[in-house]
């Protein structure tokens, strides 16, 4: 019945092959806008799936598997190339394809100068594909399939400026330790197809509830090894570094991949396998830690973080954890929600950053910005917006999908005060540095004099529009999308009502601006001695708790040396020695060999008696 | 002939006959050694042709007149004279002999299949063939005319295939003596 | 006598020629010694055709002579060729074929 919705995955895949197949003889322009046009194909067809999907009524709005062509059929084994279709994978395709349709156009205008424009589109639509492919897969195969296709999509785009050593090094980082969540993944995997026998969503999850007590070991395990890939990819502690150096990639590959939809395949991971999840409280409450840790962690760097992608990166790793924290405490359709309204503010958030670094041609330090808001207005207004819903600003989408967040961080049968507070903390603090950073580059006079930046192109300034008016208005739909999810996730999420934290949120938010606004928005010498003061603690955060430092001399520097002694040792001396000597020594075996083959006769002669005797031997007594 | 002894019976003809079987066949045994073991080519020619005419005689004691002959006529009469002037033209300086290592390993092997041949006599019986030459018959016909028989009918094809054998062996004598006197062309460099 | 007496003396007689062959460096006596094993062969062939009252052996012995008298002409003719200008006859400097 939703079999059209292969197209969803088939559009950009063409648009990938076609591009990196032809893609050197047609003209720029054209390449630009098969790219957006197929992925503009995938978000139609996305609709008329949301479409035909909610005319349906909740108990028969399950969705089906489509499949495409019997793959592996042996025993009890069975494994298609087949796609589910459900409101879940409706959701994230909306999501993904939208998304990614506006930061398709922002990348004509963005990338315009770029000489190697057409292979970033073919890549965009790679990674469009493998996106689709990984929320709509139908069985954990091609989940893991599509999470190593995304994974080789990120670091190809990362690594986009071949030229630039940060940023193949920063590619081969993300990789790497997307990697190590691969191997998670690999090893919940084959723990699913050892306890379920089957690697298929429907088959797992059906038999699951029924096989299982609660907190049962081996669920448990299964759940944290699907952390392991869950955190990769979402750059939670501790597999977080990957996420700030990602930023040396092209600004709309930071929007789309670590803002929008690639790092957001962690929340969609729980959300999907919620039944297995929900049979480890355990777990649960691993991933509730975790991520309001998380969050916690990443809103103190970004508030003395001095890079404008480096902050808007490090209140993505806030924000997730504010998602996990969600989907811990079991709130799937509030974690879902906060996915769906992250996605319009940070999208925008990084396309204006995008915009702002464009015009003053590729300058990234804020501290050398200033006083952009009259050159650009359309970029002010709509980064204004942007840092709104970041803040949760009432009446803003963001508002409303964290204030669900915070108060079922306290009122939820998990959550305690400790996550509450915390949770207000990190509200606080997103507020302070999304402001800190929006006055630094907007308010005041510039600081560089000499740059002249222009506003952007309309290809540029078209989806920073379209995405600002959502982030303002997406709040409403968190009704629609709980009734639209109930079906995959078993009910409605209880949404709590307490006015009274509700206004503490609330004043924590005005707080966090009213600061940011006292200390940035008139230049002035209160941030200066503000950080002599707290000069260690500013020390601390600015690089990063050290963290990268620690991994560097823990893992990175004893697998290098291993792997120089293996060279040397096993390679050198091992193997080719080993094999050398296979030749080596049949030389020198020949060598005295042919000393037999004399070339006399009668030494032939006795050869043959003797070889004559041999036969006779064995013919008169064997 | 019976000679009864008493404690002794043997047949006169039989053991005599076989007496001299068995005194021809050692003879031909030392003449092949006096081949083998002579330091000059000539002596060992002439032994050779001993040991062939003592072969001719056993050919004779068994019966076979007409090959009897034909190893005298043709082998010790055509090829050992052939041998002989062969030796006359290339000279047979008499050789020294070293017992070395080569020799001890050719002892050893020789003798080895000696005794596996001896071993091999006690076998067992052979498949016999039915024939039906026997000697009175053979005497009846003559030897010649009875070979003469089976040549020609059973065994033809050999026969001819013999002749040209003989066709082609002189055929490549000829070649091999008219060319040998052709310098050997060198190579440029 | 019988049998016995055929195949010993055949087979003492061959394995002397085959002792020759290997022993022997002038390539002449390595020839007498092929014509005593191709003889004992002959003996043998004659002998076992007297027993079985057979005259296949006889026959066989022909065509045996009549190889060895063609191959003794060829193989003469090439001893010839090759020591010729040689002036020594010792088949162990035949070794060009070495190694």
């Amino acid at each position: 019945m939703f079999g059209y919705g292969w197209l969803v995955l088939i559009s950009p895949l063409l648009g990938f092959l076609s591009l990196s197949c032809f893609g050197k003889r047609i003209p720029r322009s054209i390449a630009g806008y098969v790219a957006c046009a197929t992925v503009g194909l995938s978000f139609f067809i996305s609709l008329i799936l949301l479409v035909h999907l909610s005319v349906l009524e909740p108990e028969n709005r399950v969705g089906g598997v489509q499949a495409m062509y019997t793959w592996i059929d042996s025993g009890q084994f069975q494994l298609d190339f087949a796609i589910l279709i459900d409101p879940l994978s409706v959701f994230m395709f909306l999501i993904v394809t939208g998304v990614g349709f506006f930061i398709h156009v922002y990348s004509l205008g963005y990338m315009e100068h770029d000489p190697e424009f057409k292979r970033f589109f073919a890549y965009l639509n790679l990674f469009i594909f493998s996106m689709c492919v990984l929320v709509s897969a139908a069985d954990f195969f091609f989940l893991i399939v599509g999470w190593a296709l995304v994974g080789l999509a990120s670091y190809l785009l990362i690594g986009f400026w071949r030229d630039k050593p940060s940023a193949v090094l920063a590619a081969r980082k993300a990789f790497v330790m997307n990697v190590i969540g691969d191997v998670g993944m690999l090893i919940a995997a084959f723990m699913i197809l050892e306890t379920f026998g089957s690697l298929s969503y429907q088959k797992v999850f059906e038999s699951a509830p029924g096989m299982f007590l609660a907190n049962d070991i081996n669920v448990i395990l299964i759940t944290l090894f699907l952390l392991v890939g869950a955190f990769a990819k979402s750059a939670q502690l501790p597999l977080h570094t990957w996420l700030p150096d990602a930023m040396e990639g092209p600004t709309p590959v930071s929007a789309l991949i670590h803002a929008a939809t690639m790092v957001t395949a962690g929340v969609y991971l729980v959300a999907r396998c919620h039944t297995l999840f929900e049979l480890a409280p355990f777990t649960m409450y691993v991933i509730a830690t975790v991520g309001i840790i998380t969050a916690t962690f990443a809103g103190t760097i970004a508030m003395v973080q001095t890079d404008i992608k480096r902050v808007i990166a490090y209140s993505t790793m806030s924000q997730l954890g504010y998602m996990f924290l969600a989907v811990g405490l079991g709130m799937f359709s509030f974690g879902m929600f906060h996915l769906m309204t992250h996605a319009f503010f940070k999208a925008l958030l990084f396309l204006g950053a995008g915009s702002v670094i464009h015009s003053m041609n590729d300058e990234q330090d804020i501290r050398k910005m200033g006083g952009l808001a009259k050159a650009m207005p359309i970029t002010y207004i709509t980064f204004l917006i942007g840092s709104l819903a970041l803040a949760g600003f009432p009446l803003t989408s963001g508002f409303f999908s964290k204030e669900a967040i915070i108060m079922a961080s306290y009122h939820s049968a998990m959550g305690n005060i400790a996550f509450w507070a915390l949770a207000i903390f990190t509200a606080g603090m997103t507020a302070f540095y999304s402001f800190r950073l929006f006055f630094t580059v907007f308010q005041g006079d510039s600081r560089t004099p000499d740059a002249h930046p222009h506003e952007s192109p309309i290809t540029m300034t078209g989806p920073l529009m379209i995405l600002a008016f959502f982030a303002l208005t997406a709040g409403v739909l968190g009704h629609w999308v709980d009734g639209f999810l109930s079906p995959v996730f078993g009910g409605h999420a209880e949404h709590y009502e307490d006015g009274f934290l509700e206004t503490i949120a609330v004043l924590v938010g005005f707080g966090g601006i009213l600061t940011a606004g006292l200390l940035y928005m008139v230049p002035s010498d209160r941030v200066a001695q503000l950080r002599e003061v707290l000069a260690p603690i500013h020390d601390i955060l600015f690089h990063k708790y050290y963290v990268d430092e620690i991994y560097d001399f823990l893992i990175v520097k004893p697998v290098k040396a291993i792997s120089v002694f293996l060279e040397d040792m096993g390679e050198k001396k091992g193997v080719d020695f080993a094999v050398d000597q296979v030749g080596v020594q049949v030389r020198e075996v020949s060598k005295y060999v042919s000393i037999w083959q004399s070339g006399r006769i009668r030494d032939y002669a006795l050869n043959m008696v003797a070889g004559m005797a041999l036969v006779l031997i064995f013919v008169a007594f064997l | 002939m019976l000679i009864d002894l008493g404690w002794f019976s043997f047949d006169l003809f039989k053991v005599t006959y076989d007496g001299v079987v068995l005194a021809i066949g050692g003879t031909a045994v030392l003449a092949a050694l006096g081949v083998v073991l002579c330091s000059s080519p000539i002596y060992s020619a002439l032994y050779l042709i001993g040991h062939m005419i003592c072969l001719a005689l056993l050919f004779l004691m068994y019966g076979a007149e007409f090959i009897a002959a034909v190893q005298l006529i043709v082998y010790a009469g055509a090829v050992m004279i052939l041998f002989l002037f062969i030796i006359a033209l290339l000279g047979g300086k008499k050789e020294s002999q070293s017992f070395d290592f080569h020799k001890f390993m050719a002892f050893s092997f020789i003798g080895t299949v000696l005794a596996e041949l001896a071993l091999s006599t006690r076998v067992g019986p052979t498949q016999p063939i039915t024939g039906i030459f026997d000697e009175k018959m053979i005497a009846n016909v003559g030897s010649a005319k009875a070979i003469g028989l089976e040549l020609f009918s059973k065994h033809l094809i050999p026969f001819e295939l013999a002749s040209i054998l003989l066709l082609v062996a002189g055929v490549g004598i000829i070649c091999l003596a008219k060319f040998a006197y052709k310098p050997v062309r060198r190579r440029s460099n | 006598m019988g049998q016995e007496f055929i195949l010993l003396v055949s087979a003492t007689i061959f394995c002397i020629g085959a002792f020759g062959f290997m022993v022997r460096k002038n390539p002449l006596i390595m020839f007498m010694s092929v014509e005593l094993m191709l003889n004992s062969v002959n003996f043998l062939l004659i002998g076992y055709s007297h027993i079985l009252k057979s005259l296949d052996g006889q026959v066989f012995a022909l065509m045996i002579m009549a190889v060895a008298a063609a191959e003794v002409v060829v193989g003469l003719a090439i001893i010839l060729t090759i020591f010729r200008t040689r002036h020594d006859l010792n088949v162990d400097h035949l070794d060009s074929l070495k190694g």
